[in-house]
């Protein structure tokens, strides 16, 4: 089953709607033990990455999800999802993530119009499964105000033009990160979140 | 540049017509789904689909067939033809197509373009089809009054990135394309510009590609292709 971690932070009906559309059935949760039995993990989330990782730390859950993300199985973080993965933001203050991939979320430079709002075309840099079928140049719908700075750059798969690049897909083993909402992209968008279904339906519940 | 092969839909066909008339088509399959694919596999980056029957019509009239093509290949799918609603450009686009090319409602609805290009930015294309620098409309069956560099600066200030640019006369004539209105264009305009219509030759993607600084992006080619006077793989070999 596929749980989507319930955190207070928004569009969870919609990416629940999204992998329903292409295939998947998905849950909702807040509880640590539903999220630690998963077989793959969603963690979207609209928001301010400070009130969401409180919000995380309240209910036990970023505990969970780490310990999720250690065991190998298919963990998906969407726009905010993303970039609590890395280890810390710059959003009003300093706040730490759950530092499941080593880097910083930092603020899109002045002079872009911020935020960055609307369609705009990836760029794959290497082969990546969630990334299966995806033509070239494909348009996905973004709205961020920051962005994610890995310290490892292997782990950006794609990046979309935005004045800078911008790190549009990271992963790392079973970790993937999207910065834009699939669940609001079109078709595309959907065949990602059916990738997604595929690579949780294909991964056995070793180690945990 | 881009090299971008044609797929002009009329009534489940992929065909070609001469300067755009209907009693002068090519049929070249009955099976355009096939025809992408072939494309596709013969290295095309890009693929150009314009619903012929939609743009005579006024309304899309090949819409399954076009989802087919789009769901088909991994290309991006550029689409055209009888797009004239926010709606059917929501729905190509929902359905995976990369782009639209929005041609009539240029001229008669600069609203909708306007309102497209505010919902989806650069997705949004302008086919401007020009016979002796004016504006052709309506499948080309009417010419409306606007010259093209007129209209070519009036979408650019709706915010509209790139057209597709078509010189009427040449099309599907296989006597070249028009290169020096092409590039009239490109200066008068701050716009990327997809030249379309007259291709005949690997001279004339040359042509073509020196106008690459000037913002000339891409060439669609439809008839050369087909008949094979041009062949794809040397066609994009000198246009990278």
């Amino acid at each position: 089953m596929i749980v989507i971690v319930d955190y207070g932070m928004g569009n969870l009906r919609s990416v629940q709607k999204g992998l329903a559309k292409a295939g998947f059935e998905a849950i909702i949760s807040a509880d640590p033990e539903v999220v630690g039995g998963a077989r793959g993990l969603v963690l979207p989330g609209v928001g301010a990455f400070g009130d969401a990782m409180t919000n995380l730390a309240e209910q036990g859950l970023d505990q969970a999800i780490r310990r999720f993300a250690g065991s190998g199985r298919p963990f998906l973080g969407i726009c905010l999802g993303l970039q609590l993965m890395f280890e810390s933001s710059e959003e009003n203050g300093w706040h730490a993530g759950l530092g499941l991939l080593q880097g910083r979320v930092v603020r899109l430079p002045e002079g872009l119009k911020i935020p960055h709002m609307g369609w705009n075309a990836l760029r794959q840099l290497r082969t990546e499964p969630v990334l299966a079928g995806i033509p070239e140049e494909t348009y996905f719908y973004f709205v961020h105000s920051y962005y994610v700075q890995p310290t490892d750059p292997a782990v950006v798969a794609a990046v979309t033009d935005y004045g800078l690049e911008v790190p549009a897909v990271v992963s790392r083993d079973n970790l993937i990160g999207i910065q834009f909402h699939p669940e609001k992209s079109s078709a595309w968008g959907l065949r990602i979140l059916k990738n997604f279904g595929e690579l949780v339906g294909n991964a056995g519940y070793t180690r945990d | 540049m881009l090299v971008i092969p044609a797929i002009d839909i009329r009534e489940g066909k992929c065909v070609r017509l001469i300067q755009g008339k209907l009693d002068q088509e090519i049929v070249f399959s009955t099976d355009p789904v096939e025809v992408a694919r072939r494309w596709e596999e013969r290295g095309a980056r890009w693929l150009h689909v314009v619903d012929l029957d939609g743009a005579f019509a006024g309304g899309m009239r090949n819409f399954d067939l076009i989802q087919k093509i789009v769901q088909t290949v991994s290309l991006p799918v550029q689409v055209g033809g009888g797009i004239r609603s926010i709606a059917a450009v929501r729905e190509l686009l929902g359905l995976g197509a990369n782009r639209v090319i929005l041609g009539t409602a240029a001229v008669m609805e600069p609203e909708l373009v306007q309102q497209a290009v505010e919902e989806f930015g650069e997705r949004i294309l302008v086919g401007i089809d020009g016979r002796d620098g004016k504006v052709m409309i309506e499948g080309w069956e009417a010419v409306s009054n606007k010259s093209i560099v007129e209209l070519g600066k009036e979408v650019e200030k709706m915010g509209v990135k790139r057209i597709v640019l078509t010189d009427i006369r040449r099309d599907g004539m296989l006597k070249g394309p028009n290169v020096e209105g092409t590039r009239e264009m490109a200066l008068a305009c701050n716009l990327k510009i997809i030249a379309s219509g007259g291709i005949s030759s690997l001279e004339d993607i040359r042509s073509l590609k020196a106008l690459e600084p000037y913002g000339v992006e891409g060439a669609v080619v439809g008839r050369a292709l087909y008949s094979g006077v041009v062949v794809l793989e040397e066609a994009l070999r000198i246009a990278d």
